[in-house]
């Protein structure tokens, strides 16, 4: 059990350290929980939401309804979070890819503990090894790299691929909707 | 009609690559692939579909970035396949080939140990000559070497494992490229040992690309399906783009020509 000293102590601690107190701290602690963005509501974009304004004028052509001018909006709407979605996941996978250094966490792991073993006292004066010199600059390379990629990123790759599906699912009944306007004007 | 003129056709197709890199976000082209490949992917879709609006055009959008990461996880699970194969192939090789087919391989890496080893009142032809009676089995010459040989630490044997090795990547190198002689050798190899390039594949494929693969066929499938699904729905649009367009023609055609009056000649004067 923890003693009531420890309890005090921890209050006393908590009472200390309240987090960042600095402008630019506390800015960027408040960006602790964003991951990429995609929940957020493209309203929540001023240059998207003219993107949207803009393409629903494309859809909805001239001349068109109230009605539809509404229902093109969804379909914009939809589409600029479609792009948004698939931009993001491409760019996951595009900026891995051309890191010259990319590679497994494991293989970072499994490196850092040959670098330091490599730095005990026993080792320093030895010469290294041409095999481990070559083991510890080589990172995958080509179809390897790609590889490595989907399997380190296949978590965010999974739930961006969520976010995905359901913005075509949103977008196709937000065009099936629209069409369906069309046909009984 | 006057002809367009090659710059004014550039700047179309560009203004139109504005638009659709506008709609549709960039392509989907990752480092050291081809966008001249996918542009001519998206041309060839756009030519089968022939988007009529902007909701067609996004569906093509879709089919070729689907039908582009498709081809790109399909290419991946065969590299990855093919690599771990020829490594297989690389080591399976050595063991199996024949003195004679990696007698030169033997003379020229056992020449270069000997010229990196000579006495200083040797000449680089002596080495090449021993080597060359070493190889064709002279039994001096053999004698000959293996002393030289056991004065560095090294052994005929080390020596013809590494032209084993060579002659193994030359002859891999050469089945990669499909050189009708190495394929025809390869096959009578594997057959004489009972197996086949799948099975050795197979068998030299670990967990850890048994499980990237795995996740590529889950990607490619799921790019499948959603090229499939976009297929479907420019399908289903058809009949309700047509009958868009029929009534479209027909509201244009209505403006164009007014219905005349049909008002009978009653009350007119008669001629």
């Amino acid at each position: 059990m923890t003693s009531d000293r420890k309890i005090k102590a921890n209050r006393v601690n908590a009472q200390i350290s309240t987090g960042p107190k600095t402008y630019h701290g506390r800015a960027r602690s408040a960006k602790n929980a964003f991951r990429h963005g995609l929940s957020l509501p493209i309203e929540s974009d001023q240059a998207l939401c003219e993107e949207v304004q803009g393409l629903a004028r494309q859809i909805a052509g001239q001349r068109a309804s109230a009605h539809i001018e509404i229902l093109a909006r969804r379909v914009a709407e939809t589409q600029i979070d479609l792009r948004r979605v698939r931009y993001a996941r491409h760019r996951l996978v595009s900026d891995a890819l051309v890191n010259p250094y990319y590679e497994s966490r494991a293989d970072t792991r499994a490196k850092i503990r040959v670098i330091k073993q490599l730095l005990t006292p026993k080792l320093t004066d030895i010469p290294l090894p041409a095999f481990i010199e070559k083991y510890l600059i080589t990172t995958p390379e080509g179809p390897a790299k790609l590889a490595t990629i989907l399997s380190e990123e296949m978590k965010q790759l999974v739930a961006m691929d969520r976010y995905e599906r359901r913005a075509l699912s949103r977008r196709k009944f937000a065009i099936r909707a629209l069409d369906e306007a069309r046909r009984r004007r | 009609m006057r002809k367009k003129s090659k710059s004014q056709s550039k700047s179309h197709s560009a203004s139109k690559a504005v638009t659709r890199h506008s709609l549709f976000g960039p392509p989907p082209i990752l480092e050291g692939e081809d966008a001249a490949a996918y542009d001519e992917l998206f041309g060839r879709v756009c030519a089968a579909i022939k988007p009529v609006d902007v909701i067609d055009e996004m569906f093509v959008a879709d089919v070729v970035a689907s039908e582009w990461e498709f081809l790109r996880w399909s290419r991946l699970k065969l590299s990855l396949i093919r690599a771990r194969a020829l490594e297989a192939l690389e080591r399976f090789l050595p063991e199996k080939l024949d003195y004679d087919l990696y007698r030169e391989h033997f003379e020229d890496e056992l020449t270069t140990t000997l010229q990196d080893n000579l006495a200083e009142d040797q000449t680089e032809d002596f080495a090449q000559t021993l080597a060359h009676e070493c190889a064709r089995n002279d039994p001096e010459a053999v004698d000959k070497v293996n002393e030289i040989l056991a004065g560095i630490d090294l052994n005929m044997d080390h020596i013809l494992n590494r032209a084993q090795a060579q002659k193994a990547e030359e002859l891999t190198q050469q089945y990669v490229r499909h050189e009708p002689g190495a394929v025809k050798l390869i096959n009578e190899l594997l057959a004489t040992a009972s197996v086949s390039i799948e099975t050795l594949t197979v068998e030299a494929l670990r967990a850890k690309e048994l499980d990237y693969i795995e996740r590529i066929d889950r990607l490619a499938t799921i790019a499948e399906s959603r090229r499939n699904a976009s297929l479907h729905e420019i399908d289903r649009r058809r009949p309700v783009l047509g009958e868009t367009l029929r009534r479209s023609v027909q509201e244009a055609e209505d403006r164009e020509f007014k219905v005349i009056d049909t008002t009978p000649a009653k009350g007119r004067n008669a001629a």
